[in-house]
This record gives C-alpha cells, structure tokens and sequence, in this order.
C-alpha cells in the first residue's frame, strides 16, 4: 500500500497513518486498499483522506455463478463460482431474511417462498459492497468533531474532507483534485 | 503523616497484624482472602512502618507502598466514542487500579471538535468530586495547545494530562504526560506498558504533594476512621455496588442516597462529636450516594469558636 502524507504536525499524521493501517486490519480491507493520501492540517481545521482500491469485480447475475432450480416450497440455488459464496448468502439474509433462506450445505441455498424466476435477475454488487466498507474505515478514522464533509466517489477511489465549520470553496478544489491525482497514481 | 500499605501472604496469625497496625493507631482499609492467602491494605503513621515491614517479615508476606490507594481518580475523555481513545482511556484507568486508586472513567457530553469541544459547568463539579482527574487527549498539538486546554481550566483539583504530541509544558494542569494517542487496540507492547506507568508514577507524585499539602493543615480524623464507623451500617453491608464505600484524600464517597441517609450519618460519633460537627455531608451529582468532607483540624476549632460565641 503506497502512503502519502501532507500534514504540518509530524506525530499527528504518522499517528494517524498508524491509525488508519489498523483499521483497514479491523475491516479486513488491508489488501484491498492499493493507495492512500492524507492530507492533515489541525490548524485550519482540515482532514482530507483519499483512498484508492483495487478493481472490485464487476456486477454479476445469480444466474451467471448459480443454477437456480424449482424444488418444493421455493427455489433451490446450486452456486457454481465459489467466489460469491459468502456474498450471495449474505444479499439473500438481507433480501429475505433468515426465515427464508436456508443455507443446505457449503453451495447450496434454498429459498422458500421465492420464485425461481425472481432469484435468477437478481444482481450482486461487489464494487458498491467494497466501497461501503471503506467509507466506514474512513469514518472510524476520522476526528469525530469534524462533522462537514465532502465525499468524492468514483469507481475505486474515495475521497473525504472533513472540517468543523464551513467547509471552504478551495478545499473543495484541493479534494477534486487529490482525488484525480490518485486516479493517474502509479502504484 | 500516614502511610498506604498492601500486605499480600498468609491467613495464618494475620490477626497479629491487624493487632499491631490498630496499636500503633493504624487502620486496616480492605481485606480480601483467597482461599489461604490475604491481600490488606493498610494506612499507618509513617513512623511506624519499621514496625509493620517487621512483623510482615516475621508472618512470610510480602509488603509493597500502594502511592494511590485512598483515592479515587477521574480519567475524562473528550467523548466515549471509538473516535476519542476507548482503548488508552481503560488502559489508564486499570493500571491506576493496579496501585490502588479507584478510578472512574468519565466521557464528556460535548467534548469532540476542536473550536466546538466544550464543558458544563456541572461535569466540572463532577470531577471536582474526585481527588485527581487525567485528561487524555489526542494527536495534534495545535489542537490541544490552543483549544482543548479549555477543558481542563479552572478545575480545583490537581489535573494531569495524558497527549499524543511532546509539547514543552501546558497551563491550568499540574503534569503532562506525551505519547499516548489513539489507538485501535489496547496498550500491551513493552513501550506502551512504560507509558502507562509513567502515568501511574507522575499521579503517584501528585497525590503525594496533595497528601504534603493536606498534612500542613491535618484532617480533624482520617477517612478511615470513618469507615470503620459506617460500615458497620445495614445499608451499607447490604450495598451491591461495587465498593461501597470509597476513601478520598479529604473524606469519603458512600454509596447510599444522602437524602435518605442524611441523618444517620449525620449522628454518627466520632471522638465524642457528631459527624456533621467535623464534616460537610452532601449528595453527591453521580445519583444515589453521598460525599463527606472531613474539616481540618484548625477548621473545627474555627467552628466551636464560633458556636461558643454565638451561645455566649
């Protein structure tokens, strides 16, 4: 994980490097995040995080990495990529609680009362599943007094400002372009 | 001047002990067995400790100084949150208790921010309550030198505090500890178990001066006296809260309602005196228990004399 750190206060920002790297352990992102920038200035006050991720894979439909078979009382789903296992178990809890979903071995997934037809369009989104957790390892990170913020999201970066006041027009500039910078970054 | 104690060995004979610690006008201040083995805690006059260190040797126990047993101690935190320090926070507050003060960990309601972070008025009469509060603040410098120094102002008690930066020296606190900050795990390497005692050493020295101080001016009868008298009471052997009794510096916390219990402490005798003649009974902010200051010695003599002219 390539860091970068722009800050007036050494301690601070080497405290908050620290920090961050053991968050990401916390939410098991370590190998996910490929860069990060900091840019530290408790004198404004300013906290600006950007984040790079690897390439999360691409949204999926259950019916590309599952069978999804009519079996008595719902539809059974046979996974065939192991990959999205945990995943799709998970959206299905979510979706339609634990009542209904019953997990019938390591691939096996039956859900009843769900038709066949209404589990096989059904779509996983991992990119948008690794982007909520690195939200919330910025969040966790984050001062807990600086409460205005400016999220700039693109497909594998994430970049937050945090203030305590006014959020000012030239940061708003500066986490632009942070955030494109981190897109051309060689990492 | 007194002095705190822990003896840890043996049941057998301990009776001799707590014999010679009440002859030479000591007190015994907890007692806890397990199974064979008994740790006491123990106040004498410092005069007297050659005695105590002799029949320690003489029982095979094993005698340490406990520099914060008698105290109780507040670690404040800007807020609770996981953003301010939960793990620093009960590191500290444990390895206080590892020298024997009571600590109470206390977040404040509005504290986070910077500009923003502030205290009422009545969480510093909250603290003010305990004999020592520790302030543990965070990473940055700017931060603590030009705002959070707010928090900590015009408290009465002795403040330390406890930050991430090294910083020269900070006003309205009596000690500075650097090199703690947030953290996401608790402190258990070599390094960070050093800052924790060094925490525990520089309290330990603040105690002692405000013990100094104390003694230029003694108290009419020592915390534990007390004790001894109030425990005795049935609503406090009834007590399920964890220690229902606790000694400060200059008096004691008692966990029962003072509204209910007022009187009765109130006629409790001491030395042929009531209780409310040589202390102020109040309840306290934190629900449900009472506080009593014991009045130094010249403080009681300034109160018969005004009772015997007013009666003149």
């Amino acid at each position: 994980m390539k860091v970068e750190v722009v800050g007036t206060e050494k301690f601070g920002t080497d405290s908050y490097v620290a920090l961050f790297n053991g968050i990401l352990l916390d939410v098991g992102l370590t190998r996910m995040v490929e860069a990060v920038k900091f840019i530290v200035n408790p004198s404004d006050p300013l906290f600006l995080i950007s984040v790079r991720t690897r390439k999360a894979m691409s949204l999926v439909k259950i019916s590309e990495i599952a069978d999804v078979a009519r079996t008595e009382g719902g539809t059974m789903v046979t996974i065939r990529d192991e990959n999205y296992a945990p995943r799709l178990l998970t959206f299905l809890w979510r979706k339609y609680g634990r009542d209904r979903i019953e997990q019938l071995s390591r691939l096996e997934i039956l859900c009843r009362g769900v038709s066949e037809q209404d589990i096989s369009v059904l779509e996983l989104h991992p990119g948008e599943e690794l982007r909520s957790r690195v939200l919330d390892a910025i969040w966790r990170l984050l001062p807990e007094g600086f409460k205005i913020r400016h999220n700039i999201s693109s497909e594998n970066i994430t970049t937050v400002a945090a203030t305590e006041h006014d959020m000012k027009k030239e940061w708003i500039e500066l986490a632009n372009k942070v955030h494109a910078e981190m897109g051309g970054l060689d990492v | 001047m007194y002095k705190v104690l822990m003896f840890d060995g043996g049941v057998y004979r301990i009776t001799e002990l707590y014999e010679l610690v009440e002859d030479v006008g000591g007190f015994v201040i907890q007692k806890t067995q397990i199974q064979v083995g008994i740790v006491v805690t123990l106040v004498v006059p410092e005069e007297e400790v050659p005695a105590i260190e002799g029949k320690t040797q003489e029982l095979g126990g094993k005698l340490t100084d406990v520099p914060l047993a008698g105290t109780e101690i507040a670690v404040v935190a800007p807020t609770l949150g996981r953003h301010h320090m939960p793990h620093p926070v009960c590191d500290i507050a444990e390895h206080l208790r590892r020298y024997g003060a009571i600590t109470v960990v206390m977040g404040l309601a509005r504290g986070k921010g910077r500009q923003t972070a502030q205290i009422s008025a009545d969480e510093k009469a909250t603290i003010e309550e305990y004999d020592a509060a520790v302030f543990v603040l965070g990473n940055f410098e700017d931060c603590i030198v030009k705002e959070k120094i707010r928090l900590f102002e015009s408290i009465e008690i002795p403040v330390l505090v406890v930050c991430g930066p090294e910083i020269n020296g900070l006003p309205n606190c009596e000690g500075l500890v650097t090199g703690v900050c947030r953290k996401v795990e608790r402190m258990r390497r070599a390094e960070e178990v050093e800052k924790l005692e060094e925490v525990a050493q520089f309290l330990g020295r603040i105690i002692a001066t405000s013990r100094k101080e104390k003694d230029e001016d003694p108290l009419f009868v020592h915390p534990a006296e007390i004790r001894q008298r109030i425990e005795s009471m049935d609503v406090v052997k009834k007590s399920l809260r964890p220690a229902p009794i606790v000694l400060h510096l200059d008096g004691l916390r008692i966990k029962i309602p003072f509204e209910e219990w007022r009187d009765s402490l109130a006629n409790i005798e001491i030395f042929g005196r009531r209780l409310e003649e040589v202390a102020t009974i109040s309840g306290a902010r934190i629900g449900g228990s009472t506080l009593i200051r014991i009045l130094s010695r010249s403080e009681v003599q300034a109160r018969d004399a005004r009772r015997s002219i007013a009666a003149a």
